[in-house]
């Protein structure tokens, strides 16, 4: 965990595209949004039945 | 509003009902998003940089110090030209014909030749100082920019500020450095700078200035990506995620014509204002009021209700 932490204070590695550059850390988080997204909408509501 | 939508809002609903427990919803996401803060904050903590002080660029860029230091006593650095709310060197930020920067007035007045030299060279144990000082006060402003100019051109000359050469053309102004940077390395400048309006060291706007004149802060930023034009805006320190949401900030500052425009602050600000009022008016917008319908996500969400109603 210490190593995780120490790790985190390095500098962050870039992803480039053109003109577009971002970090790694921020493009996994990205990723994971449109991960929830997809979830949110694929999973189904809870139904109560019997109501 | 037309008549007929106002009367579908007053309709009583008479479709399929059921209940909701939104106390049970928010206790539930409440637990859920604090085992996750606390679990997440445990394992990965968060950015903890040390605050890049005047001693610290004084001690490990000792030639960059003095060289912004001799920049300041010719008025040549960034602060120096701001303009509003520190002088009235410069209009600033301008949007077409409106004069952002300079109607918001001088409204925290700072001299960055005075503030950040002159006053805390008063402070200074080297017996030079003093010397130098009445030196620089007693010349004219034309030969006190000679002496600094002069010796700032010495400096990038020689690439180093202890490669130059000592010579009575640069005046008092090498022992004038030479004195702020000993106070500096000191740590006394972070000091002075912090309590010369207030007797509480809360007030950073001298020392940021200072710092941000120098190159020693910009390259700091640089390898971090913080600049505007490396997307900063979105970047955190290290290697933690940062504001990834501000990217529409962020774009402009990496497109033309903003990429290499001296009022890229004001224009992005407009064209976000605009884009803001485009996301407000959505509704009336030709064709975008229409992307519902050819994207159609409302339905996917709602695919129960759109199924059991055959619509």
């Amino acid at each position: 965990m210490f190593l995780l932490a120490r790790s985190l204070d390095s500098p962050a590695k870039f992803f480039n595209w053109g003109f577009i550059s971002i970090s790694i850390p921020n493009l996994i988080m990205i990723g994971l949004i449109i991960v929830l997204f997809v979830l949110a909408i694929v999973i189904p509501f809870p139904i109560h039945k019997g109501k | 509003m037309s008549h007929k939508e106002r009367n579908v809002d007053l309709a009583k609903w008479s479709g399929p009902k059921r209940p909701y427990d939104l106390v049970k919803e928010f206790v539930i996401a409440l637990l859920v998003v604090s085992v996750l803060v606390a679990g997440l904050a445990t394992l990965f903590g968060s950015p903890d940089q040390k605050a890049v002080t005047l001693q610290d660029w004084a001690k490990k860029a000792p030639s960059d110090f003095i060289a912004t230091t001799t920049g300041e006593l010719a008025g040549t650095t960034i602060s120096a030209a701001y303009g509003a709310p520190y002088n009235d060197a410069s209009e600033g930020l301008s949007l077409g014909p409106l004069k952002l920067q300079k109607w918001a007035g001088v409204t925290i007045p700072v001299d960055p030749k005075y503030d950040f030299v002159i006053e805390p060279l008063a402070y200074s144990k080297d017996s030079a100082v003093p010397i130098a000082l009445d030196q620089w006060n007693g010349a004219s402003a034309n030969q006190q920019l000679t002496w600094a100019t002069d010796y700032a051109s010495a400096i990038e000359k020689a690439g180093d500020s202890s490669k130059v050469t000592s010579s009575n053309a640069f005046g008092p102004v090498p022992a004038m450095s030479a004195g702020l940077l000993a106070l500096a390395q000191d740590g006394n400048l972070d000091g002075l700078l912090t309590t010369s309006d207030t007797p509480y060291p809360s007030d950073f706007t001298k020392p940021i200035l200072f710092l941000a004149d120098g190159g020693y802060l910009d390259e700091l930023g640089a390898a971090q990506h913080l600049h505007g034009d490396q997307w900063g805006m979105m970047n955190e320190t290290g290697s933690y995620p940062g504001q990834s949401w501000l990217w529409l900030f962020s774009l402009w500052y990496n497109v033309e014509p903003f990429k290499s425009s001296e009022n890229a602050d004001a224009q992005i600000f407009f064209v976000l204002f605009l884009l803001n009022l485009g996301f407000i008016f959505m509704p009336k917008l030709p064709f975008i009021n229409r992307l519902p319908r050819l994207i159609p996500i409302h339905r996917l969400i709602w695919r129960r209700y759109y199924r059991e109603n055959n619509l």
